[in-house]
């Protein structure tokens, strides 16, 4: 009785002490996201008050470089450091809430385009990296490592692989450090090729669903290009995310073959267990938006929930991202994962162009 | 009686890491949609 009192109490003073480790690093996140959100409208009124031709530059440009200068000028304290975490929370909240802007009948139609493009991109991504490792003489774990991030849908699909395949927490962190620091890298070059080959909106939010890595760098750069491109890399990236667990079985399967052990047991379990759950919830807002549930005015409200959830998400990707621990993790896997990222865009830019007639 | 509790039986996880952050981030957008859906949350600017 006496100990089921104890944790009973013990219950929210846990929650309250998680909420106080997470409130200094939430508050960042959002002063730094609604300082990009200030400089966006306070550089455009400046043109418009000076009758200048200024670049419009989105808060979500702003709220990066933000975020970039204080990780890399003064430093996160520690202190800051659990709230800084919660910003893929925001960003799956956000993709789920993203579901209301889109009709069911449109999810299918884009979502099975990119997913017969996504399967093709894995399959090749995941050879193409696997040569590329045995040519550099990389460990074969961390190889696997780097294919799966540059393939699927980088930290997460790393982190997931590792546990399946036993790898060294040395070898993550090497992949995880480079797929980051290329994810930061075509973050600002995507927008600015898409922009000079004139990509549409549909076939840019493809082309960086497919070829940037992590799901917060595909919301940035989609976002950085137009409101529409969001939606769309968003929507492709969801396809490739809701492969992650086939291919990390395959990969579980494949070691555990190689090296004797045990393997996996009931692989629908598997499947299930590495499945992402926010993909499900996407769909779900999305049929339910479809049966007009929700009013006009509901709908707003949803996107613009979804909106500051990637605000948060966007100062984020700033404020993680450490040039000068990336650059401790060595040459050579970033090497690998740069030249593979270089012919992963090239490839995934071709199946957009080819794909494009199905999409009209 | 706390320490018979705590090394006679498993002990509980945590609420936060009882779940991924996956199934928190899917439950906490399905809870906002319900309480825009109901009038709770009325109008959110951008």
């Amino acid at each position: 009785m006496a100990s089921s009192i104890a944790i009973r109490q013990s219950l929210p003073l846990g929650i309250f002490k998680r909420i106080a480790e997470i409130l200094p690093g939430l508050l960042l996140l959002a002063a730094v996201g609604y300082a990009g959100k200030f400089l966006e409208r306070s550089f455009a009124a400046t043109g418009k008050a000076h009758h200048l031709t200024l670049p419009n530059i989105e808060y979500v440009l702003w709220a990066i470089v933000i975020g970039l200068l204080i990780a890399n000028t003064t430093g996160v304290p520690a202190v800051f450091k659990p709230g800084l975490a919660t910003y893929e929370f925001w960003l799956k909240s956000g993709i789920v809430l993203l579901g209301s802007r889109f009709l069911l009948g449109d999810v299918l139609k884009l979502g099975g385009v990119s997913l017969v493009l996504v399967a093709i991109e894995i399959a090749i991504s995941l050879l193409f990296m696997t040569a590329l490792g045995r040519a550099f003489g990389l460990k074969p774990k961390l190889t696997t490592l780097l294919a799966v991030g540059s393939s699927i849908c980088g930290v997460s699909a790393i982190i997931a692989t590792k546990g399946a395949i036993e790898a060294d927490d040395e070898d993550s962190s090497f992949a995880i450090a480079a797929i980051l620091a290329l994810g930061a890298i075509a973050l600002f070059i995507f927008p600015l090729v898409g922009r000079w080959l004139g990509m549409s909106d549909q076939a840019y939010g493809l082309w960086a669903g497919l070829g940037i890595d992590n799901t917060a760098e595909v919301t940035a750069a989609g976002a950085l290009y137009s409101d529409a491109a969001a939606k769309v890399a968003v929507l492709a990236k969801t396809a490739r995310n809701a492969m992650i667990g086939f291919v990390v079985l395959g990969y579980a399967l494949h070691w555990a073959r190689k090296e004797g052990t045990e393997g996996v047991g009931n692989k629908a379990a598997f499947l299930w267990a590495k499945f992402p759950k926010f993909v499900l919830g996407f769909l779900v807002i999305s049929a339910v938006a479809t049966a007009h549930v929700f009013s006009k005015d509901q709908l707003t409200s949803l996107a613009n929930l979804s909106r500051w959830a990637f605000l948060l998400t966007f100062a984020g990707v700033g404020l993680r991202t450490n040039i000068a621990e990336m650059r401790k993790q060595g040459l050579r896997p970033f090497v690998v994962g740069a030249l593979g990222e270089v012919a992963i865009a090239i490839l995934t830019l071709g199946l957009v162009f080819g794909a494009d007639k199905f999409l009209r | 009686m706390t320490q018979q509790v705590g090394s006679g039986s498993k002990r509980e996880k945590p609420l936060m890491a009882r779940f991924s952050l996956d199934a928190w981030a899917l439950a906490f957008a399905l809870l906002l949609s319900l309480l825009v859906w109901i009038g709770l949350i009325k109008h959110v600017p951008w």
